[in-house]
């Protein structure tokens, strides 16, 4: 562990300027220095798998990794990070590819509200890294760190005793920790990684310029779509509006454009109401690609509510039958955030019926229709319903034809 | 559960942070394992923060001739896995017991001494062992003994404009033998009452010394020399019994110190009574434990 750098004094109503790597993402934070680890990782970062509880150190819920020792995120100032290396929970495993503690922790039971599951997770992960020879007996004692109201901590133990026995050689490291952008939800945190070209001066996050690139987070996507659409228009049609970035903004419900930033770089927010759930994204796309039959697209976002999404997004048209247009829009879509916890099914067919929107719009774009001006967005009851109708649709298709059609 | 506001600063020398709490309304933080929870249910409200972490000399633990110097930023469990602290085998005892491994990680020696809570650990160790205190100021850097240092719950000599630099532990004689055990309701929590010990072996004529120091059970951590009571129990069982014999010899006058020493009013875990069976029972059975360390041959006297 290295020290940290001095730092002149900070008033109590000023913002301290923090750099940490998060589950291997390097970020910069700028927060009061009242503001605790666990605060920032979840309002600022949009890390919300490190839950609160008590918040002043008794109950561990809070429990992470700092420079590879578990700590208590609410025992500590974020401010008195500066370099240090933080693992969540989040870094831990992936929804395709958990860590052997989160296998072991569902195969025994070791969970059953899960509030305290993340705190159990970093604690007994700390100590298998430290202690790989514990012995079932010490458990209870070396795991009392973290309260747990639900098992009665049999399940717990079960789980951390048969990972330990696996990996007495040494257990595997987090399994998902890279660079990637991580999206707060406040104002106050931005997280664009350093490396960002900004003027001099001016913080990630400030309203002129732009970042040099949206970087993709690596590993699995959240969801990733592929959606062919028969358009009535023609290509030319079609390559009209592939060159009209405002206008196919417009064709995507809820969405608007606000700036061009040059470059190929637009400013832009969108606004997707799915029930009790209000999302309310404001973010930039960079242009990639731009040809009458091909688009190519990096985008990122923040939900004003706790939530960030990127997305690398393809569209390609192609000459279709009677003198129309195929179009074949594909996307890796990346959720952080309050979002990623819809789960992967509903955030799939939404996203889904909004390409099938996309191209509904874009094909009355290419017959020269202007798109609604005041788009409404995508409606709770209108998409909920839509998917639900997909999914009959589908599994009718599949009831009838025994092939599956949908990814 | 929010700290107030605070105005906050990350010197990095010494006389840097000594100047900055000599100015206002300061306190020091270090892991802030103590401190946090403070503040966070606001029962502080200091207007400045002085982070020392980033003070590369508080960052040393060194071994300097017959003692161990832990600086003012040296993590609990650095300590605990350090081989050159083992050389204080009442610190790598006792350190287990200090909150859980999640707080030692951040936790620092230096802290919970100056942080002085009664019912912890560190503190009777730094008394049990006389250890030796380092404070700096503004005014300069004077040392104070372990016998003075604890003035009354969470009150030491550290006056509000010094800083505990370091701790020096004394290494143990070859001829000593050390105990450490305490009863709480939950492992990590506070301890309702617990003790450290030290004992030397009989020497050229003399008979073996003990002292054992209290802690849980006071508004500071209690020594009591207990050298007659050991001797006394040596002497209806005599100079190799086994650790039962032994216990069960030391009870009576384990007994008697409990008595005098327990002065805390009692809480809803425990009353003043039940602290002093609990500090009882653990006198004897530590106190029989850490004769057998200090007589018992080199090889087989590490603790644990």
């Amino acid at each position: 562990m290295t020290l940290p750098q001095p730092t002149a004094r900070t008033g109590a109503d000023q913002d301290v300027e923090v750099s940490l790597t998060v589950n291997g993402s390097p970020v910069t934070v700028s927060l009061p220095a009242r503001v605790t680890l666990s605060d920032a990782l979840r309002d600022h970062l949009g890390l919300t798998g490190t839950h609160v509880g008590c918040e002043h150190g008794i109950c561990g819920m809070c429990t992470v990794l700092v420079d590879g020792d578990a700590a208590r995120a609410c025992l500590l100032f974020a401010v008195q990070l500066d370099g240090a290396e933080i693992t969540t929970v989040e870094g831990l495993g992936r929804p395709d590819e958990l860590h052997p503690l989160q296998e072991a922790f569902g195969r025994h039971h070791g969970l059953q509200c899960g509030f305290c599951t993340p705190g159990f997770l970093m604690s007994s992960y700390d100590l298998l890294t430290h202690e790989p020879d514990v012995e079932r007996e010490d458990l209870p004692s070396k795991l009392s760190g973290v309260l747990c109201r639900c098992t009665g901590y049999r399940g717990i133990v079960d789980a951390v005793d048969e990972v330990a026995h696996a990996h007495r050689d040494g257990l595997p490291g987090p399994g998902n920790c890279h660079r990637r952008t991580l999206v707060g939800r406040t104002a106050a945190g931005t997280t664009v990684p350093p490396a960002v070209d900004q003027p001099a001066g001016e913080g990630p996050g400030a309203d002129e310029g732009h970042p040099e690139e949206i970087a993709l987070p690596e590993g699995e996507p959240t969801i990733r779509i592929d959606v062919t659409s028969a358009l009535d228009a023609a290509p030319e049609d079609v390559a009209r509006v592939f060159h009209d970035v405002r206008l196919l903004a417009r064709c995507l419900p809820g969405a608007e454009l606000t700036d061009d930033l040059g470059d190929d770089w637009y400013r832009g927010r969108a606004r997707v109401a799915l029930g009790p759930v209000k999302l309310a994204f404001n973010g930039m796309a960079h242009i990639l690609e731009q040809s009458d039959e091909r688009i190519r697209m990096n985008g990122q976002g923040r939900d004003s509510g706790g939530g960030g999404a990127q997305a690398g997004i393809t569209m390609v048209a192609a000459p279709g039958d009677d003198g129309g247009t195929t179009l074949r829009a594909t996307a890796d879509v990346f959720l952080t955030g309050r979002i990623a916890g819809f789960g992967r099914s509903l955030a799939g067919d939404v996203s889904r019926r909004m390409f099938a929107d996309f191209a509904r719009a874009l094909d009355r774009a290419a017959a020269g229709e202007e798109p609604a001006v005041d788009a409404r967005p995508p409606s709770a009851v209108a998409l909920l319903w839509s998917s639900l109708v997909d999914r009959v649709r589908a599994r009718r298709r599949r009831a009838t034809s025994g092939r599956r059609r949908r990814p | 559960m929010k700290a107030a506001p605070f105005a906050y600063t990350r010197p990095g020398t010494v006389e840097e942070v000594v100047a900055d709490l000599a100015r206002e309304d300061a306190k020091v933080i270090a892991g802030g394992q103590s401190l946090v929870p403070v503040l966070a249910m606001r029962l502080g409200r200091p207007a400045l923060l002085v982070d020392v972490n980033a003070v590369p000399e508080l960052d040393a633990l060194t071994r300097d001739g017959d003692v161990v110097r832990v600086g003012a930023t040296v993590r609990q469990r650095r300590t605990e896995r350090s081989e050159l602290a083992a050389a204080v085998p009442l610190l790598r005892m006792a350190l287990p017991w200090v909150g859980h491994r999640e707080i030692r990680s951040r936790g620092t020696v230096c802290g919970s001494i100056a942080h002085a809570d009664p019912s912890a650990e560190l503190p009777a160790v730094a008394r049990c062992l006389g250890a030796t205190m380092v404070l700096t100021s503004t005014h300069g850097t004077r040392e104070v003994p372990a016998a003075d240092f604890f003035s009354g719950a969470m009150t030491t000599a550290v006056a509000a404009d010094e800083l505990l630099t370091q701790v020096a532990f004394p290494v143990a004689r070859r001829d000593e033998g050390f105990g450490f055990g305490e009863f709480a309701r939950r492992h990590g929590d506070f301890a309702l009452a617990g003790v450290a010990v030290r004992v030397r072996a009989p020497g050229h004529g003399d008979g073996p010394e003990a002292r054992v120091t209290c802690f849980g059970v006071s508004d500071v951590p209690v020594t009591a020399d207990v050298s007659a009571e050991l001797r006394a129990g040596l002497e209806a069982v005599g100079p190799a019994p086994s650790r039962g014999e032994l216990v069960s010899a030391l009870a009576g006058h384990a007994g008697d110190v409990a008595r005098a020493v327990v002065d805390t009013g009692g809480d809803s875990h425990a009353s003043p009574e039940y602290r002093r069976r609990l500090l009882s029972g653990l006198i004897a059975r530590e106190v029989a434990a850490a004769y057998l360390r200090a007589t018992r041959p080199e090889t087989e006297r590490s603790p644990r």
